[in-house]
C-alpha cells in the first residue's frame, strides 16, 4: 500500500465517522424541538396515552386555530412584539453610538469608564433588581411594559458594546480623517462612515436582541402583574402551571410552544450569513 | 504694574482657551458616551448602592421602613434561616461546579466537530442550533413534559430498554441530576462565538503545521486550543456568573421548589422573598451575599488567567 493510498483510507473513515457522530449529534439535540411540534398535532387523549407515543397519529393542525383564538394569546403576541421591536431598534441604536465614542473619539476618561462598563457584567441581576422595582414603582411604572423598554435607551449592555467597539476598530482610520478634513463633525462622520460600514454587526445585535427580548421571562415575571400586558413568555407560563383556559392541555401548551419558537427559528433562517459574519469579523479579543 | 497684570491676565485667558480646547476635542466623545454615563449612573450605580442600603433595613415596600443593622446578614448566616440559606447556597454550588466544566469541554467539543471542513457541514450547524433557539420558557416547559413520570419520553426509553423508569424532577434524588441533564442541550449555544473563535486562527499556522508533517489530533492540541484560550476564558467566567444565577429551576418545579427544596437555588430564594414576601430588606442582603460570592470566584478565575491568549493585539 502506497502512502496516498493509505492517506485515502483515512480519509474516507475520517468521513464516515464525522457523518456518523454529526447525524448522532442532530438527531439528539433536535429531540426537545420535535418532541413539542410532534405533540402540538396531537388530540389531549394521545399525549395522556401510556405507553408513551412520540409520533401523533394524525396531524391536528386544528391545535393551532384553537390556541390562537381562545385565552388571550394574540394580546400576549402583541405585548411580546412592542418590548421585542422597541428594545430591537434601541439597543443596537445606543449600543452604536457608545462605541463609537470609545472607537473613534477622543475622551479623557475613556479608559476609565470602560473598565467600568466592562465590570458591570459581573454584576448579578438579583442585585439591582430590587432597588429598580422600589424605583419603578416610585414613576408608577409597575404593570406597564416601561421596565422592559426604557433600560434600551441607556446603552445595550456591556457585552454589546465590547463587540461593537472591537467591529469599529476594524474600519480604517483614513475613511474618519478624511471625512474630517472635508469638515464632517462626530455625529456626520458616525451616521455616514462608521455606521454603514457596521451593517453585519448591527443586524447581528438587532436579531440577537430581538430573540433575547421575545424569550425574556424574568423580566416579564417580575414586572407585568396586570393580564393585559402579559407577553407570550409569561401567558405560556401561566396557562402550563394555573390551567388557563382548558385546564393546562399538553397538546395546546405546545402548539403555543412552537409559534412562540417559530419567531427566533425564522429570524436565524433569514438572517443566518449576517449572523455568523457579523461575529467572525468582530471576533473576541484582549 | 500694568504689564504684569497684562501677563497674568494673558496667562489666565491662554489657560481658559486650552481648557475650553480640551474641552471641545472631548466634547463628542462625552455625547457619545453620555447615555452610557447616565446608565451606568440610573441602572448600575444607585441601584447597588440602595440595595447595599437595604440589605440593613426592614423594608417590604408599604409601611416597614426600620434600620436594624446587620440582623439580616446575622439572619442569613447564623440565625433562623441560615440552614435554608446554607441549602441554597450549597445546592446552587453543586450545580455550578458540575455544569460549568461539563458545558464547557462539551461545548467546545461539539463547536470542533460543527468546525469541520465535510460537505453538507452547514446544515448540521443549522440543525444543532435550533434547538438552542427556543425560547427558554418553552424549552423548560417541554422539558417537564418529557421528564414526566408517567407521560415522558425518557421513562419509556428507559422502559423500552428494559430498564426501571426514574422519577425524574419528582423526587430529591433525581431532581438535580434532572437539572444538569437538561442542561447537556445548551452545549450548541455557544456555538457561534466557538466557530468565530476558531476562524480568527490564521490559517497559515494549519499550513505550517501542515509542511511539519502534524496530524489532526497534534494540530488541534497545539494550535486550535492554545489559540482559543480567550474563548475558553470568556465562557468560564460567563459560565461562573450565569450558573450561579440559574432561575429555570422555577419553571422546572413549577414555580414551587421541587420536591424536598431539591430545586430551590439562591436566585428563585431571592426571588421569592422579594416579590412572594415582600422582604425587601432580607432579600437585599441574600443578593449581595451573592454578589459579594461572584465578585471573589470572578477575580480567582481572572488571577489564575495566565494560561489565556490574547492575540497579538493585546
Amino acid at each position: 500500500m502506497t502512502k496516498a493510498e493509505k492517506q485515502k483510507i483515512v480519509d474516507i473513515v475520517y468521513h464516515v465517522v464525522m457523518y456518523v457522530v454529526l447525524t448522532a449529534l442532530a438527531i439528539v439535540l433536535m429531540m426537545p424541538y420535535l418532541f413539542m411540534f410532534f405533540r402540538s398535532l396531537m388530540t389531549w387523549r394521545e399525549t395522556e396515552l401510556v405507553p408513551v407515543i412520540f409520533f401523533p397519529r394524525g396531524f391536528h393542525w386544528e391545535n393551532y386555530a384553537t390556541v390562537l383564538s381562545s385565552g388571550n394569546y394574540l394580546t400576549y403576541i402583541k405585548n411580546s412584539l412592542i418590548i421585542a421591536l422597541f428594545n430591537t431598534f434601541f439597543i443596537p441604536l445606543s449600543t452604536s453610538l457608545i462605541a463609537y465614542g470609545f472607537a473613534k473619539t477622543e475622551l479623557f476618561y475613556k479608559k476609565q469608564l470602560f473598565a467600568i462598563m466592562l465590570a458591570t457584567v459581573m454584576l448579578p441581576g438579583v442585585v439591582i433588581q430590587i432597588p429598580l422595582y422600589v424605583m419603578y414603582a416610585d414613576f408608577h411604572w409597575l404593570g406597564t411594559k416601561l421596565p422592559l423598554m426604557i433600560p434600551s435607551l441607556f446603552g445595550g449592555g456591556a457585552i454589546n458594546v465590547f463587540l461593537v467597539r472591537q467591529f469599529m476598530r476594524g474600519i480604517p482610520i483614513e475613511l474618519e480623517n478624511a471625512a474630517k478634513i472635508d469638515g464632517a463633525n462626530a455625529f456626520v462622520r458616525y451616521c455616514y462612515i462608521t455606521l454603514p460600514l457596521c451593517s453585519s454587526i448591527m443586524i447581528f445585535l438587532a436579531v440577537n436582541t430581538f430573540i433575547g427580548c421575545w424569550g425574556d421571562f424574568y423580566g416579564a415575571l417580575v414586572y407585568l402583574t396586570d393580564e393585559k400586558e402579559y407577553t407570550l413568555a409569561i401567558g405560556i407560563y401561566n396557562q402550563s402551571i394555573y390551567g388557563g383556559y382548558d385546564g393546562g392541555k399538553t397538546n395546546h401548551i405546545m402548539a403555543a410552544g412552537v409559534v412562540m419558537s417559530l419567531v427566533p427559528m425564522l429570524l436565524f433562517f433569514g438572517f443566518q450569513k449576517h449572523l455568523i459574519r457579523g461575529i467572525a469579523i468582530g471576533g473576541i479579543k484582549g | 504694574m500694568r504689564r504684569k497684570l497684562q501677563v497674568n491676565g494673558s496667562v489666565v485667558e491662554y489657560n481658559r482657551r486650552t481648557f475650553k480646547k480640551f474641552l471641545l476635542d472631548n466634547l463628542a466623545g462625552m455625547l457619545f458616551t453620555l447615555p452610557l454615563v447616565l446608565g451606568l449612573i440610573i441602572f448600575s450605580a444607585i441601584p447597588i448602592i440602595q440595595s447595599l442600603i437595604y440589605s440593613f433595613y426592614r423594608y417590604d415596600m408599604t409601611t416597614t421602613l426600620e434600620f436594624i443593622g446587620f440582623d439580616n446578614y446575622a439572619n442569613l448566616l447564623w440565625g433562623y434561616d441560615s440552614a435554608e440559606v446554607r441549602g441554597v447556597f450549597g445546592r446552587t454550588f453543586l450545580y455550578a461546579i458540575i455544569t460549568v466544566p461539563l458545558t464547557l469541554v462539551l461545548s467546545y467539543l461539539v463547536a470542533v466537530l460543527l468546525h469541520q471542513n465535510v460537505k453538507g457541514i452547514k446544515t448540521f450547524r443549522v440543525l444543532c442550533y435550533l434547538p438552542c433557539l427556543i425560547p427558554g420558557v418553552v424549552s423548560a416547559l417541554v422539558w417537564r413534559s418529557m421528564l414526566d413520570q408517567d407521560y415522558g419520553i425518557f421513562n419509556a426509553i428507559l422502559q423500552a430498554f428494559g430498564l426501571s423508569p426514574i422519577k425524574w424532577l419528582e423526587a430529591k434524588e433525581t431532581a438535580m441530576f434532572s437539572m444538569i441533564f437538561m442542561g447537556l442541550w445548551g452545549v450548541s449555544g455557544g456555538m457561534i462565538l466557538w466557530l468565530a473563535a476558531f476562524n480568527n486562527i490564521p490559517s497559515t499556522l494549519y499550513e505550517a503545521a501542515d509542511i511539519d508533517g502534524a496530524g489532526r489530533v497534534r494540530k488541534f492540541f497545539n494550535i486550535t486550543i492554545p489559540l482559543s484560550t480567550s474563548m475558553i476564558f470568556y465562557n468560564l467566567v460567563t459560565g461562573v456568573i450565569g450558573s450561579l444565577q440559574v432561575f429555570s429551576t422555577f419553571i422546572m418545579a413549577g414555580g414551587g421548589d421541587g420536591p424536598e427544596k431539591s430545586l430551590y437555588f439562591i436566585a428563585v430564594k431571592i426571588y421569592k422573598e422579594a416579590f412572594q414576601r415582600w422582604n425587601m430588606g432580607y432579600a437585599s442582603a441574600l443578593a449581595w451575599v451573592l454578589f459579594v460570592v461572584i465578585a471573589i470566584l470572578t477575580s480567582m478565575v481572572f488571577k489564575t488567567s495566565k494560561w489565556v491568549y490574547y492575540g497579538e493585539e493585546g
